[in-house]
């Protein structure tokens, strides 16, 4: 059986790579990220509330709303743990790719997986539709215009704006540097159904991504990263990020080595599962803030 | 002859009471696997039932913003739709109407609070929850609930915002 939310959120880790590379982060969004874990815990620091049979009561209804299948919350999570082991997988693969470079008598390993740039940025721009993706599932699409729905969307903040700046920072400026918007972009423009459908990240969560057939769900993915890149390369300028401060930062709280930037991005695919720790922590504050209104 | 070996004779005896340990200080049950139990077991209750309101047809009854007041939408879901009153860019309290007589929790209908209630809001019955929740129920169905985010916002700003809601068009929604 899956695991219960209350589970989910007690078992969230206090440290490790995840929480170390995650901590690395605070200067890109200075105080919004304090790792909150425990369920009884979340739903004190979410509600303010301090009674104990109340703290129980929210508990549980949040508890009946994460075990509703029709109301989206375990879509979300799915799409969260997927991300993270699918772009774990292309981690791998990208490691044995390195390898075929480096060592000419596995050099064929270069036509069994994708070269790390292009695979690195359809991870990207899956990611990025992925948020958007379990953000509908959370939350419904809020409100009744499409002003409504981007005010929603630009209210991130805590460990959703996180999770953001691990995508731009993990997913975006260590692997692809400084145009990582513009490469995300001509590769998936550049991109066929069929070699979106090679993709191991985009099969993970295919299942979900609207548009029907691949062609669909390439143009969803295009039309999705389009209309966030304003977004991305404000934050960019806006937190002056570069490589060299966020690889600074990292060097701090995980042990990665700067001359060995190629592998970085790789290691942190594989080791880093940011997707899923904060899905978690957006998850249940969520669930908790509408608990806490319906009962 | 052989030699004592200490160290086989004391090897069952550390394990015998490291699993006397680890036993008995097993996790307890969490204070929610009935819950869990009950909301997962073939033929359960759903939290939300199939026919409660959608939450797209409550978002026209939320108070307009202004006032130096921002309202955000947050959620909207099937018998629930809520939106975040912001001052200053920051988070003040949270507006919220839902489809109680929908909401089951443990068999319990989330209506079930207002039978009590001794007081009235804009003729509507209702209700304090905990330290920072004012409600309302509405033709005894839809609640209408404000909740402080910050301490400053006030059980008097609570009941404020809460007739600041367009309660009776609400009460007049098709169900």
């Amino acid at each position: 059986m899956s695991k219960s939310i209350f589970e989910l959120v007690d078992e969230l880790p206090t440290g490790g790579i995840t929480v170390m590379a995650l901590r690395s982060l605070d200067f890109v969004v200075p105080g919004q990220w304090q790792n909150l874990t425990g369920f009884n815990n979340t739903i004190r620091e979410v509600t303010g509330e301090t009674d104990e049979a109340l703290i129980q009561q929210i508990g549980e209804r949040a508890v009946y709303l994460f075990n509703d299948k029709s109301q989206g919350y375990q879509r979300a999570l799915w799409l969260y743990q997927t991300v993270d082991s699918a772009s774990g997988a292309l981690g791998a693969a990208a490691m044995a790719n390195k390898v075929g470079q480096d060592i000419s008598f596995l050099g064929f390993l270069g036509n069994l997986t994708p070269k790390p740039e292009k695979a690195q940025s359809i991870d990207l721009t899956v990611k990025l539709v992925v948020e958007l993706v379990a953000f509908c599932q959370i939350n419904g699409i809020p409100g009744d215009s499409i002003g409504d729905f981007l005010a929603a969307l630009g209210d991130y903040g805590g460990e959703s704006l996180m999770r953001m700046a691990a995508l731009v920072c993990f997913d975006g400026l260590i692997p692809l540097g400084p145009d990582f918007i513009l490469k995300g972009l001509s590769t998936i423009q550049g991109m066929s159904p069929k070699d979106l459908e090679q993709n191991q990240t985009f099969k993970g969560v295919s299942d979900l991504i609207p548009g029907g057939d691949s062609a669909g769900k390439l143009g969803f993915i295009n039309q999705s990263f389009d209309s966030v890149k304003g977004w991305m390369s404000d934050f960019v300028s806006s937190r002056n990020l570069t490589q060299d401060n966020v690889l600074d930062n990292l060097t701090k709280f995980v042990e990665v080595s700067k001359d060995k930037l190629d592998y970085v991005g790789a290691f942190l695919d594989i080791s880093v599962n940011y997707y899923t720790h904060t899905g978690v922590q957006t998850l249940a504050r969520r669930l908790i803030e509408r608990a806490v209104a319906e009962i | 002859m052989t030699v004592f070996n200490w160290r086989r004779a004391i090897a069952p005896l550390v394990l015998s009471v490291l699993l006397l340990v680890t036993g008995c200080t097993a996790k307890e049950p969490s204070p929610y696997a009935q819950a869990q139990q009950e909301s997962t077991q073939k033929g359960a209750q759903p939290a939300v039932a199939k026919d409660a309101t959608q939450g797209s047809s409550f978002n026209k009854f939320f108070p307009k913003p202004g006032d130096g007041y921002e309202r955000v939408y947050t959620q909207e879901k099937k018998g629930f739709a809520e939106a975040k009153l912001k001052k200053d860019g920051k988070d003040v309290a949270m507006l919220a109407i839902s489809d109680a007589v929908a909401d089951v929790t443990a068999g319990m209908s989330a209506t079930k609070k207002f039978e009590k209630s001794v007081t009235k809001i804009a003729g509507y019955p209702a209700v304090d929850v905990g330290t920072t929740q004012t409600a309302v129920l509405v033709a005894d169905r839809y609640q209408v609930k404000v909740l402080s985010r910050n301490p400053a916002f006030t059980k008097a700003e609570r009941q404020a915002w809460i007739q600041r809601f367009d309660l009776a068009g609400l009460s007049k929604l098709k169900k």
